[in-house]
């Protein structure tokens, strides 16, 4: 364990926890952007700089491990002036189109810009266009929203171990970009990640803003893992889905399906009766005709040929509930061991 | 008398404006050469420690333009303040330079460097502004003059580089900071693939080397320097572990041609790499039956395993290097045979003889006398040199001896001494090495010197030697060791090995009528210090046989500078020296690591050492001493990096 002094409060942590934690253990609060609790401190943004006794150099608070005895002063004017400055440059050049960002609302950006009473982007310099190549058919990239905090990077490479994204160029130029573009599953974790606007959502921009819409907590229906996340309700229709980081099992996390493969539920072509084919059409039928029938087929199958000409096969959208209903109806009703399911395929 | 007419380098502030130059006051903690390419003149530089300005013609404000533009150009993006401020600083400066400059620029400019210079992520920031605010509080006129004045300033004439002390220090000049960053990320091959960029041995290396970049690496001043060598070898390790082929980026030039490399050691392989990178067809003829030459006869076997040096080799055949074993040029062919088939050649032939000690009998022929690396290579290729024998007196103080020592506990001799003649303290041999002999239990007889040999029958039965003390240094600033009269005494033994120093055997050359390729007294052949060229236009050489018993890295560097040179050379071009080359004896005389420097950081950090096998384990076999990182280390160890980029400019 290790003793250390943050704002003269005495504070003793694990050995190779960073100030950051400790601060965080202690209630202490230091502004922090690029920090992500998931990942792997990255230290771009130098919003959590804090200042050691004996020290001329600041130092972020998210890289720096604590060490025996050293005092730590997480709030000076020096310290607000640079967080100030700091703030000043991330919005050189970054549009202030919040009334039509999807983040508006709930973006760090925003928050901190809000916080540090920034009212002007005072700093400019010239743009230089970066590329919005980084995007599929379900990622939007908005390159000029993007202030390069690079959470995405560190969690398609720490999280997903795909690497599919990476910093490219130098300098100012410098933008996010695919340069393992075969590696991207479209699986959403960088947008989880981004503190900002800069990577949305391609299916549900403009559906609603973010505190008009009601979150409802379920579990993914897509595979037997188990993910947490939240279905984004509006007017009665899922516009997104979101995740929370304490959430067990996924811990955020989802797969494109998982967090994409919802508007399913609202289809148009989605059947709401049961079908039976007369003369090789479909017809809308009653749910009593419709079941009548299949008892009816099923009990004749078994009678002429035996339970074994019967064989079920469920699907892993189902539930458990329903899974262990499937099998059982197979095993006692129809009599027959000859059950499986989708996800053994 | 100087003709520097100000300076802020290290923030000691020398202003010389209002005075004549006869009463000039020096600058201290820089020597700035007067010439760059030995053609344009130096009139100003700019750099991380400050600026120095000898020419009144430079104008400041577009200096700082220059410089601040080149450090955004290099910056790499992974921090706001550098990334953004630094352009907002370059615009500002750029709109200062053509006359549109404001009232409020100099204030804005004052306060943003300061954020990048506290708040940076590396020392590319954190040093970038460093100039900018010394000129702006010291050249506040200038600058003021600037903005009111409202007339464009004609650009200056600058050259730059970007550097770091580890990279300037490396001889090939790896871009370590960048490949240690790549493994913090967890990215090993993108790392793997910036050292082969230079360097195809990375295992090799990551073992064996003298890591001149870890005595520069900044670290240093807050704890310890990282582990830069260990680093590398993980990197190599890890795609051994693998078994992943590395990518290689070939890219042939116009015109490529048949080279013949004789020797397959480290300068060679390094010149054979870089020649097939560049498409070229590469015989090397080696007088051994495997690769790797001092690499694989020199080094034993317990530091460098053969697996590792044979798999580098290997991807460096799988380029299309071809190497033809036991072929001795000189006896099994000619020189001038090779010449006539190739159309340029590299000398890669080290330092494989070894120096006589002036010692009475050592001409003799006795049993149980070995030459070091003679008793290396045989112990090497799996052979004891003299079984008989169970006590050995090794003569020496270098790596050589070392392993000399270290060797021979491990193909069973019992009693091991080493003999030096100075004390522990300027022994060349790398410290680490020589506590590991320490813990196998040698026995070190410092201030001793070899007298005469003993023998019975033609075989060594002892060492008579004299006591020395240290008296005034000599011109390598060593303490010369004088010999103590009446203090003879004996060693017994039955195995002496001189491990003193390592000759160059030059039985291939033709001489005057042949290749005339000019040579030294020290029997090192005469290269052009950056083209490797030697006095025979279409023969370049490298490594230890022109500059003497060297550094495996130093070896590589040659290598591959003869390599880029022998591709001009097919194709015709002129052969000399590039900026990059001025701007490394440029940064020789500035300076890129200065221990003093305090660095405001917290430190506490101390390296990760290797885990290794227990002495008493370790000197039975041969089986490598050190284990390497598991990845979560290496991990952590490149985490302790202080990236230290830094931008140097020159004004001429």
């Amino acid at each position: 364990m290790v003793k250390l002094t943050i704002d003269e409060r005495e504070i003793t942590v694990e050995e190779g926890a960073t100030i950051l934690d400790a601060a965080k253990l202690a209630g202490i609060k230091i502004p922090t952007l690029c920090y992500h609790k998931r990942l792997n401190p990255i230290g771009s943004c130098r919003m959590c700089v804090v200042e050691i006794e004996g020290l001329p150099n600041p130092m972020t608070a998210c890289t720096t491990p604590v060490a025996e005895g050293i005092k730590v002063v997480t709030n000076s004017e020096r310290l607000q002036r640079m967080r100030r400055e700091t703030l000043k440059l991330m919005l050189v050049n970054h549009p202030l189109d919040c009334p039509v960002c999807d983040k508006g609302g709930e973006c760090s950006l925003q928050d901190l810009v809000y916080e540090f009473e920034i009212e002007t982007a005072e700093y400019r310099a010239e743009k230089k266009e970066r590329e919005a190549i980084y995007a599929t058919p379900l990622i939007r990239y908005w390159p000029d929203r993007c202030i390069m905090c690079l959470r995405c990077v560190a969690a398609c490479r720490d999280i997903k171990a795909l690497g599919a994204i990476d910093i490219v160029g130098s300098g100012f130029g410098a933008g996010i970009s695919p340069v393992n573009k075969e590696k991207c599953e479209s699986c959403g974790e960088c947008i989880k990640v981004c503190p900002t606007g800069a990577l949305t959502e391609n299916l549900s921009r403009y559906k609603g803003r973010t505190w008009m819409v009601n979150r409802v907590k379920t579990t993914c229906a897509y595979c037997g893992c188990g993910c947490q996340l939240e279905l984004n309700v509006m007017n009665n229709r899922v516009i997104g889905i979101t995740t929370k980081d304490d959430d067990e099992v996924n811990r955020g996390s989802l797969c494109v399906k998982g967090r994409f493969g919802y508007e399913f539920i609202g289809s148009e072509e989605r059947l709401t009766k049961p079908l039976i084919k007369r003369d090789g059409k479909f017809h809308e039928a009653a749910w009593d005709e419709a079941l009548d029938l299949v008892a009816e087929r099923l009990t004749a199958i078994k009678t002429a040929a035996g339970s074994d000409a019967i064989a079920g096969l469920s699907s892993a959208r189902c539930t458990n509930e329903e899974n262990y209903l499937m099998q059982k109806f197979l095993r006692a009703v129809i009599g027959t061991n000859n059950i499986d399911h989708c996800a053994r395929l | 008398m100087t003709d520097v007419f100000f300076s802020s380098w290290g923030g000691e502030i020398v202003d010389n404006r209002g005075k004549e130059p006869e009463n000039y006051e020096k600058i201290k903690g820089i020597a700035l050469p007067s010439q760059f390419a030995g053609k344009e003149d130096i009139r100003a530089l700019i750099g991380w420690y400050g600026i120095v300005l000898r020419s009144r013609d430079v104008n400041i404000v577009d200096l700082c333009r220059a410089y601040i533009t080149a450090v955004q150009s290099e910056s790499c993006g992974k921090c706001f303040t550098c990334r953004v401020g630094t352009m907002v600083l370059a615009d500002t400066l750029t709109k200062i330079c053509r006359g549109n400059g404001d009232e409020g620029d100099i204030d804005a400019l004052v306060r943003v460097a300061e954020v990048i210079r506290e708040g940076s992520k590396c020392n590319l920031g954190q040093t970038g502004p460093i100039p900018l605010l010394d000129a702006v509080k010291l050249f506040a006129e200038d600058f003021k003059r600037a903005v009111q004045d409202k007339k464009p300033i004609l650009e200056g004439n600058y050259h730059y580089k970007l550097t770091a002390p580890c990279m300037d220090a490396c001889p090939i000049h790896l871009d370590i900071p960048r490949y240690v960053e790549s493994i913090k990320e967890g990215k090993f091959e993108e790392s793997l693939n910036t050292i082969v960029e230079k360097l195809p041995l990375p295992g090799v290396v990551g073992r064996v080397c003298v890591r001149p970049c870890e005595m520069h690496c900044r670290r240093t001043i807050l704890d310890e320097p990282i582990s830069i060598k260990y680093l590398k070898r993980f990197v190599a390790d890890d795609n051994l572990k693998k078994k992943k082929k590395v990518s290689f980026k070939q890219t042939p030039s116009e015109k490529t041609g048949k080279v013949a490399i004789i020797g397959a050691g480290p300068a060679g392989l390094a010149c054979a790499y870089h020649l097939a990178l560049k498409g070229h067809t590469v015989t090397i003829y080696e007088r051994f039956g495997e690769p790797g030459g001092m690499a694989a006869m020199g080094i034993p076997d317990y530091r460098l395993p053969r697996n590792i040096l044979g798999f580098e080799v290997e991807q460096i055949q799988k380029m299309g290097v071809a190497i033809k074993y036991n072929t001795v040029v000189g006896k099994d062919i000619k020189l001038s045979d090779i010449e006539k088939e190739s159309e340029a050649i590299f000398i890669g032939i080290g330092a494989q003889a070894s120096t006589a000690m002036g010692v009475e009998g050592e001409d003799k022929g006795y049993g149980g006398f070995i030459p070091g690396i003679e008793y290396l290579q045989k112990i090497n290729v799996g052979v004891d040199p003299y079984p008989e024998g169970k006590k050995v007196v090794v003569v020496g103080g270098g790596n050589v001896a070392i392993d000399c020592v270290r060797s021979s506990f491990r193909i069973g001799k019992e009693d091991v001494n080493l003999v030096y003649r100075r004390t522990k303290r300027e022994m060349p041999a790398d410290h680490v090495e020589i506590k590991d002999a320490e813990e196998e239990n040698v026995t070190f007889h410092y201030l001793t010197n070899p007298k005469k040999i003993l023998t019975r029958e033609g075989m060594v039965i002892g060492v008579e030697c004299i006591r020395m003390e240290l008296g005034e240094p000599d011109e390598s600033g060593r303490r010369r060791p004088v010999p103590v009269e009446g203090s003879e005494f004996v060693i017994d033994c039955d195995i002496l090995v001189p491990a003193i120093g390592q000759a160059i055997d030059l039985g291939l050359l033709e001489g005057k009528s042949g290749d005339n390729v000019k040579t030294t007294r020290k029997s090192t052949l005469v290269v052009d210090e950056f083209t490797m060229q030697t006095s025979n236009p279409r023969i370049f050489s490298a490594g230890d046989c022109v500059t003497g018993p060297s550094a495996l890295i130093n070896a590589c560097a040659g290598g591959k500078r003869a390599a880029v040179n022998i591709d001009c050379f097919i194709n015709g071009k002129r052969l000399e020296a590039t900026d990059d080359d001025y701007f490394d004896r440029l940064f020789n005389d500035v300076k890129v690591f200065d221990p003093r420097e305090k660095i405001g950081f917290l430190g506490g950090r101390k390296m990760l050492h290797l885990p290794m096998l227990p002495p008493e384990e370790r000197k039975q076999t041969f089986a490598e001493v050190e284990k390497g990182y598991h990845f979560l280390e290496a991990k952590a160890e490149a985490d302790r990096c202080l990236r230290c980029y830094r931008v140097g400019m020159i004004a001429v």
